[in-house]
């Protein structure tokens, strides 16, 4: 049982690789066949979740040096992650069996499944990474899928977009690289546990060599999980890729680095050395900085896709700064709202593709009455937004919540008006699109959506888990509050 | 604490919302249905208000909390003597807009949204008014200001939606402050609960203070203190004339209700007076009171000016619970009963005769006396009770007020009271001596000829206004002696 994780792995890894060959087979549906692969993911992760709620944590040591070399810690954070990342990306897959062919070419449709799998593989292995050499395996192989999946659709575009990605995530990665092996060099370690041991002394004799070293890992994990001012290339890709690409990129991969780093900082190199260094300011003050202006540039979109994505990158300055608060219920806080958001932007980015599937239209002054037309994606984008707004009943108000007493807790309540000012903003760039598909014009009769069915299903069941954790948030704090416990004991 | 009668205030709150719910099916049948529908539903709701009556005289509060759904808050539904007031008056006054609405909306249309929203902000609007702590209240005034831009908004004209998108943004301000408030206080005492004696602050520092002003602003905004009204004589007078009764008369007390349990509850009077924040308050009230009022006699639309009239009033109320004391917690609480009455019975007879005439300038209604003489003889008795003429409601809060402001040795808000009169005097009497003295008979020329109202909506109007005479003549007067007993019970004082 306790090898099941790994199993995860190995299966994500066949399948991205066997997808393809078998593609060839006539009567293979490459769509279903990855689907029934991410199914059998999402059911090996809830039983993982329950071995590790019957047996507690534990780490698996590929090498056989237990406590040295390669490990694999299957920990709260990675029982966590793990059910969000296949839940989600189950259901994004489900939508895009009704999306893809309209957006892909038939012929790309294997690779693009194949691509996926890949992406879904190495989030799953970078949340349970021990050690700083196979936390850096996964981080490249996602961000090099992450930039497949968007350069695979057709289109200048795409391409352009998934250039400017695939250049500053080479610059980001060089950097972590640089960054690791400034660590290697005065710790002598890898492994995140040897190396908490290590650092201290390591601190003693060469103080630059951490502080750069830490200001690499966080600068490039920042390009990649695009704070602000990193967050150049997000905007491009999240808004030209195809709707299933938005959906996984925008509620799961940029959040997994979040993960990596903070296991990284908080567990290698300790909450004492990251609170003595300005770092923890500087990224308050960058978080900040990136929650205004992404919610002031989503203001001014008119392409709806392009509002959802500078609304990701005000999202992600959530995330990290209740991280960066560094006191258990930011923690706590960032943690939820990796769930929350990750499900509801990929909620939100499947019903912007389900419009433009049934419409075209993507431009955001063109919703007009769109409520009529398209009642139920319109009930279920009103639920996202009213999300992540933060209004009571919904999932991102618990998220909010714990984030403003992580601010409190660590005594610097400016960060709740932060906080508030913010959902504000959100307000003033969702209420609109809300309010004039149903109200403010000739109301109208209401026909239904009539989409694919997996496109509905995929939606609803999105929609069903946001008013859930908005109501009974019960079961998943306590989950959150184990996962933050071994963040930052 | 496990009998029967502890699920009624759930009950009380969650039976509108889930009939609202259940509307939204049932009108997709008959139309006919639909408005039977949602005033049976108001109806019952009433009737479940009124039945726990007995169960509070006996026990003092009845309640159970959720601890399970939102954590770490949870939900908990809690009434005592003061929520009932509030709860039956809004009850009362939804079920009679209700009973108004079914020939007024036929002519506005679009029932089909108006009557499950409507019912959406009663259970928002009970659900205020029977929680037991702050982060549920938060909840259900949160629901209720979210569900009434939906009637704000009805008439979908720019200018409507204007208006609504002003209240919204105004509305999630005030939710926000409020929040900020409750996290500060759950923070700071490890809950929300509101019961006597178990006040969440105890200290004064910047941190309590910055969460009285988040407190302040949050159900200011709501309640029209200025400078935060800015949204109200535009979203009051845009909705139909039902909503816009329930807006002025009853969802405005929500945010009155909000700083009482803030102010008492929260607080507790002896920190604030400490602290002096009182004055803030008091001096917010005497602006309000004075601004409301003045700026009403300069507005010709009829519904303009019972809107102001309605800020002017809300600065009554703020005025008596910052008073501190018996007498003007006493007033506050049944001034908000009595403007419950006053101010619903204004707009709704206001909406009949813009149904009737479809004009809305004071001005062009002169005559109108002789047509409606009973919708116009009601406005003018709850025009009068504004006013503060004995034996009329509204003189009765008006004294009561004025005797807190005495027991606070503040004379100078007597005067204030006084001169507030004479200026609702000075905007409500010309509507009145217009209606039946500006034309002569043979000058009575309407461009359409019309009647007065068929029964269904003058008997709400005429059930109102005796309301107004009955709460003010009666000798057995129960909505004070409740108030009385609310308002000891508050101040911790044993009769």
């Amino acid at each position: 049982m306790s090898h099941l994780p790994v199993v995860i792995l190995v299966v994500y890894l066949a399948a991205a690789l066997g997808l393809i060959p078998l593609s060839k087979l006539k009567r293979f549906s490459p769509g279903w066949g990855a689907l029934a692969v991410t199914s059998l993911a999402l059911l090996l992760a809830i039983v993982s979740a329950l071995f590790v709620g019957a047996n507690g944590p534990y780490s698996l040591f590929p090498g056989g040096h237990a406590g040295q070399g390669i490990e694999i810690a299957v920990d709260w954070v990675a029982v966590l992650m793990h059910l969000t990342i296949n839940l989600v990306g189950l259901l994004i897959l489900v939508f895009s069996q009704g999306d893809l062919e309209s957006e892909l070419k038939r012929s790309y449709l294997p690779i693009y499944y194949a691509v996926y799998l890949l992406a879904l593989f190495a989030l799953n292995g970078l949340i349970m990474a021990g050690d700083l050499f196979n936390l850096y395996i996964f981080t490249e192989i996602c961000s090099i899928a992450a930039i497949a999946l968007v350069a695979i659709k057709p289109g200048k575009q795409c391409l352009q977009a998934g250039l400017k990605y695939m250049f500053l995530s080479a610059l980001a990665s060089g950097m972590i690289l640089l960054g690791i092996g400034l660590v290697y060099m005065v710790a002598g370690e890898l492994n995140i546990r040897a190396l908490a041991e290590a650092i201290p002394q390591a601190f003693q004799t060469c103080p630059w060599n951490v502080y750069v070293a830490v200001s690499l890992i966080i600068v490039g994990f920042g390009i990649k999980s695009a704070l602000f001012p990193l967050h150049l290339w997000l905007p491009d890709a999240h808004a030209s890729a195809a709707t299933p690409s938005s959906a996984i990129h925008s509620g799961l991969i940029i959040k997994m680095y979040i993960i990596a780093v903070a296991r990284i900082i908080f567990q290698a190199f300790g909450p004492n050395l990251f609170g003595s260094i300005p770092a923890p300011k500087v990224i308050l003050l960058l978080s900040t900085i990136g929650i205004f202006a992404g919610s002031v540039l989503a203001l001014v979109q008119t392409d709806l896709k392009r509002m959802l994505a500078y609304s990701t990158v005000a999202q992600i300055s959530y995330i990290i700064m209740g991280f960066a608060l560094a006191v258990p219920a930011g923690i706590r806080g960032g943690l939820l709202h990796i769930v929350n958001h990750g499900l509801t932007k990929s909620m939100l980015f499947l019903t912007a593709g389900a419009i433009i599937y049934k419409t075209g239209i993507r431009r955001i002054e063109e919703l007009r009455g769109i409520g009529f037309r398209m009642p139920l994606t319109t009930s279920i984008f009103s639920i996202g937004a009213l999300s992540l707004i933060g209004f009571p009943g919904f999932s991102g108000f618990v998220s909010k919540y714990y984030l403003a007493f992580g601010a409190l807790e660590a005594g610097k309540p400016i960060y709740v008006a932060v906080i508030l000012a913010s959902s504000l903003l959100n307000a003033v760039y969702y209420l609109p699109i809300v309010i004039r598909a149903f109200l403010g014009h000739k109301t109208g009769k209401f026909t239904w959506d009539q989409l694919p069915w997996p496109m509905t299903a995929a939606m609803t069941v999105l929609a069903a888990f946001n008013l859930y954790i908005g109501i009974l948030p019960g079961g998943l704090l306590g989950l959150v509050k184990l996962a933050a416990a071994a963040l930052l004991p | 604490m496990k009998g029967f009668s502890n699920y009624l205030p759930v009950l009380v709150v969650c039976f509108p919302i889930f009939a609202a719910l259940l509307l939204f099916l049932i009108q997709h049948f008959a139309a006919k249905l639909r408005d039977l529908a949602a005033q049976v539903i108001a109806g019952i709701t009433l009737a479940l208000v009124a039945s726990m009556y007995p169960f509070i005289k006996s026990l003092g509060t009845i309640g159970i909390s959720f601890s399970r759904i939102m954590p770490p808050f949870g939900i908990s539904f809690r009434a005592d003597l003061l929520s009932f007031i509030l709860a039956l008056i809004a009850a009362a006054v939804w079920l009679l807009a209700t009973i108004y609405s079914k020939e007024y909306m036929a002519h506005e249309g679009r029932q089909n949204r108006y009557y499950p929203f409507l019912l959406l902000s009663l259970g928002g609007c009970l659900g205020v008014f029977l929680t037991g702590d702050l982060f549920s209240l938060f909840v259900f005034f949160e629901l209720m200001s979210l569900t009434a831009y939906v009637l704000i908004v009805h008439e979908e004209s720019p200018f409507a939606m204007a208006a609504g998108y002003k209240y919204l943004i105004l509305t999630i301000i005030g939710g926000l402050a409020l929040f900020f408030g409750i996290a500060i206080a759950f923070a700071a005492a490890g809950n929300v609960q509101i019961a006597p004696g178990n006040y969440l602050f105890t200290q004064i520092n910047s941190l309590s203070f910055i969460a009285f002003i988040a407190f302040l602003v949050g159900f200011g905004i709501k309640m029209g203190i200025f400078p935060l009204h800015v949204w109200l004589p535009d979203a009051h007078p845009v909705a139909p004339s039902p909503a816009s009764a329930l807006l002025s008369g009853i969802m405005l007390k929500t945010g009155a209700y909000g700083l009482i349990r803030v102010v008492y509850n929260v607080y507790g009077p002896s920190l604030i007076a400490q602290a002096g924040w009182d004055k803030i308050l008091l001096a917010l009230a005497g602006i309000t009171i004075f601004l409301g009022s003045a700026v009403a006699i300069a507005q010709t639309d009829i519904k303009r000016r019972l809107a102001y009239s309605s800020i002017g009033q809300m600065g009554y109320v703020l005025l008596g619970l910052a008073l501190l004391n018996v007498n003007g917690l006493t007033g506050t609480i049944f001034h908000i009963f009595s403007h419950g009455l006053m101010k619903s019975t204004l707009f709704l007879s206001a909406g009949a005769m813009i149904y009737k005439t479809g004009k809305r300038q004071i001005s062009e209604f002169a005559g109108i006396g002789y047509k409606m003489p009973i919708t116009m003889g009601c406005f003018t008795l709850a025009a009068l009770a504004m006013i503060g003429i004995p034996p009329l409601n509204g003189f009765i809060s008006k004294l009561i007020l004025s005797m807190g402001a005495l027991d606070a040795g503040k004379p100078g808000f007597v005067f204030l009271l006084v001169l507030s009169s004479l200026m609702n005097g000075i905007y409500y009497l010309p509507i009145i001596i217009n209606a039946f003295l500006g034309v002569e008979k043979e000058k009575r020329v309407w461009a359409k000829p019309f009647t007065e109202l068929k029964w269904s909506m003058w008997a709400p109007i005429v059930l109102l206004a005796l309301g107004c005479l009955i709460f003010g003549l009666f000798p057995l007067n129960y909505p004070l002696d409740w108030a009385k007993a609310a308002a000891n019970l508050l101040l911790g004082v044993s009769k």
